[in-house]
């Protein structure tokens, strides 16, 4: 079936391997990216809309900061807190002891089915197949979340999940697990049947669970934002409601959550909020509310203070639409659940083809972009430093990055062989030449060399 | 070792610099938040109905009523043809809820609502599409305004909802109608 289209979601291969396949279909590509760049788009009209947009930025970068250097003491504030409005909280290091906690608390009040908003933290700790080899359904509610859940896929993207697949293969697959018209393809038509479907799976759910977008210190709530409604359709029914959180979702107080959801679905959508952003301060009447907070490798990126600061995200996921390197070789290319410039920043230390801290040209389009100033070209940069100390660079870079700083670092060898390169594209065909240039040369033409190096013209023009 | 504290010593060892907390201090535009209001509701496809008050939106529910659909009222003086059922399963049938806003804000259309008026909390989500009636002095420019002025008391649930639920999981088309109400209205008081 279309949709089950070869776009390397499984397997550890180097980010250039998986992008290649991903580029195969170049009308796809060109459509996922202009895709992309339309959000980026709707994101500058919202974000050009208010004056203040520079400010709030600004502000939500030192209100992160701020939380991430007392973050003990915050979150210790908001347990306290928590407990006094009647909700309980469970602390996790990894992912293992979130899923054994979640797992525990649904199995004690024998949860058959669960009905989950989206939550990036549950997909990193890979909480789904886990209740699910011990027997309990675990239905997706976010439209795009139940598109991929449906074709068994991960997302493509923290915001849009399902931003790789068109509306031919939606219907395709609907057609097959919903029983939709065969070749139906219409948003709407499709949209309101999973309307349908999930109204029922809502209504015969014993156990909701939701990510959390921020969650509030001094009142001990936390807030999660859809569009869809989903989180919140779910939650509100069964009595028994589970919120997964990261330790960096806190902030001090409702006033700096208002900060940062003036500039969350503006930066990811262009729409001025999302359509809803509900505070939860408590179990519904003979309900019980669990907050699970995990660590799962924040607390070691914390130690290094240029990693800390990717803690800042709110995971609006502009740093993906903006990303020529992400709209150009998908969701799917990166080794990690989180995919683009943030994905880089915090998934590149997983990373066992070492590659995808080179997935980036450092153009500095997510930095400029971020509503939290997370400094992503600087964090991805690093990254490759830390590789490079390592002994672990990709694409052969450990064999000629050493040559080539030996060439580098001698001006005679440099402008010999700068000599020799120039002559050589001058005199000797690109037929003979291009092998040399390697993975670069694959999709590009060589250059037209210059009659000099740029020392030289600069020392014959300078007295000018 | 329990896992909070593991967690919280781990923190000890953070390479952060204590940064300091900032004052939030961003000038509100404060000129015609009414037409604020209504161009943010429209952006996000909500309607705003100015004229008429608490009896154009019992004409309202009267009319919807007369066509045969089932309406829940939680407004004070607004009549309807549905009681507050017992669970909030049974909500499921609801063709219109009508329930009262708290705060309006004018800078994304947004109406907060408190689960003290909303009988179970589901109602505002599971209803087949959704009425808020809002009064008119209760627009603020921006949340940050807002933020001051919700009430969300230990225990209480509540939410800003700005117009009707929406998805474009679908090839990026915009749909109005994904899991919550399929239309909101917003009469001012």
């Amino acid at each position: 079936m279309a949709y089950q289209h070869n776009h390397g979601a499984v397997g550890s291969q180097v980010h250039a391997h998986k992008a290649d396949i991903f580029c195969r279909d170049e009308t796809r590509v060109d459509w996922h990216s202009k895709a992309l760049w339309t959000l980026r788009e709707k994101r500058d009209r919202a974000a050009g809309s208010i004056p203040e947009w520079e400010q709030l930025r600004q502000l939500g970068s030192d209100i992160k900061l701020h939380t991430l250097t007392n973050l003990a003491q915050y979150l210790e504030i908001f347990e306290q807190n928590c407990l006094a409005n009647g909700i309980k909280v469970h602390w996790a290091r990894d992912g293992a002891e979130h899923n054994r906690i979640v797992h525990d608390i649904l199995s004690s009040h024998k949860v058959k089915k669960l009905v989950k908003s989206k939550s990036m933290l549950t997909e990193e700790c890979h909480l789904n197949p886990y209740l699910e080899q011990r027997g309990i359904e675990v239905i997706d509610t976010d439209l795009g979340e139940r598109i991929i859940q449906l074709a068994k896929m991960p997302p493509s993207h923290i915001v849009v999940p399902a931003i790789h697949m068109k509306k031919e293969e939606v219907g395709d697959l609907f057609h097959e697990k919903l029983g939709t018209k065969a070749g139906a393809s219409d948003p709407l038509y499709l949209t309101r049947a999973a309307r349908a479907h999930l109204r029922q799976q809502f209504l015969s759910a014993d156990a909701a669970m939701t990510g959390v977008n921020m969650a509030i210190a001094d009142k001990g709530a936390v807030v999660v934002c859809t569009n869809e409604g989903n989180a919140d359709m779910g939650a509100n029914l069964p009595k028994l409601q589970l919120h997964s959180m990261g330790i960096d979702k806190v902030v001090p107080d409702v006033d700096s959550a208002a900060v940062l959801l003036r500039t969350l679905a503006r930066n990811a959508t262009g729409q001025p909020v999302t359509t809803y952003s509900a505070f939860y301060r408590g179990p519904q009447p003979e309900g019980e509310m669990h907050i699970i907070i995990v660590d799962n490798g924040r607390t070691e990126m914390l130690k290094d203070k240029i990693l800390a600061e990717s803690l800042k995200c709110i995971r609006c996921g502009g740093c993906l639409n903006t990303c020529p390197v992400y709209r150009r070789s998908g969701g799917y290319s990166y080794n990690y659940t989180i995919p683009g410039p943030i994905g880089i920043a915090v998934g590149a230390k997983l990373d066992d083809t070492n590659s995808i801290a080179w997935a980036c040209t450092l153009c500095g389009s997510c930095t400029y972009i971020c509503p939290t100033k997370v400094p992503l070209d600087k964090i991805i940069f690093h990254h490759r430093r830390l590789k490079a100390e390592a002994g672990q660079l990709p694409y052969g870079k450990n064999g000629y990055m050493p040559l080539v700083g030996k060439f580098m670092a001698s001006p005679t060898m440099l402008n010999c062989s700068m000599s020799m390169a120039r002559t050589a594209l001058r005199i000797l065909p690109g037929s003979l030449l291009k092998p040399f240039s390697g993975a670069w040369g694959k999709y590009r033409e060589l250059p037209v060399a210059p009659n000099s190096s740029f020392e030289a013209w600069f020392k014959q023009h300078r007295s000018l | 070792m329990s896992s909070k504290l593991e967690i919280l010593n781990a923190l000890k060892l953070s390479a952060l610099m204590n940064h300091p907390m900032p004052s939030i201090e961003v000038a509100p535009r404060l000129e015609n938040l009414v037409g604020q209001f209504e161009t943010n509701l429209n952006a996000v496809a909500g309607t705003l109905h100015k004229e008429g008050g608490i009896k154009a939106l019992q004409a309202k529910v009267d009319e919807l009523i007369a066509q045969g659909l089932q309406v829940i009222s939680l407004v004070e003086g607004v009549t309807a043809n549905r009681e507050m059922p017992p669970t909030a399963h049974e909500l499921k049938d609801i063709d219109y809820a009508v329930i009262p806003g708290e705060i309006g804000v004018a800078e994304n259309g947004a109406i907060w609502v408190n689960n003290k008026n909303l009988g179970h909390r589901v109602t505002p989500f599971i209803c087949e599409n959704l009425i808020l009636a809002l009064p008119t002095n209760k627009i603020v420019p921006t949340l940050h305004q807002a933020a001051k002025e919700i009430t969300l008391a230990s225990g209480e649930f509540g939410v800003f909802i700005a117009g009707p639920s929406k998805t474009a999981d679908i090839e990026q088309a915009l749909v109005v109608g994904a899991h919550g109400a399929c239309s909101s209205n917003v009469y001012l008081l």
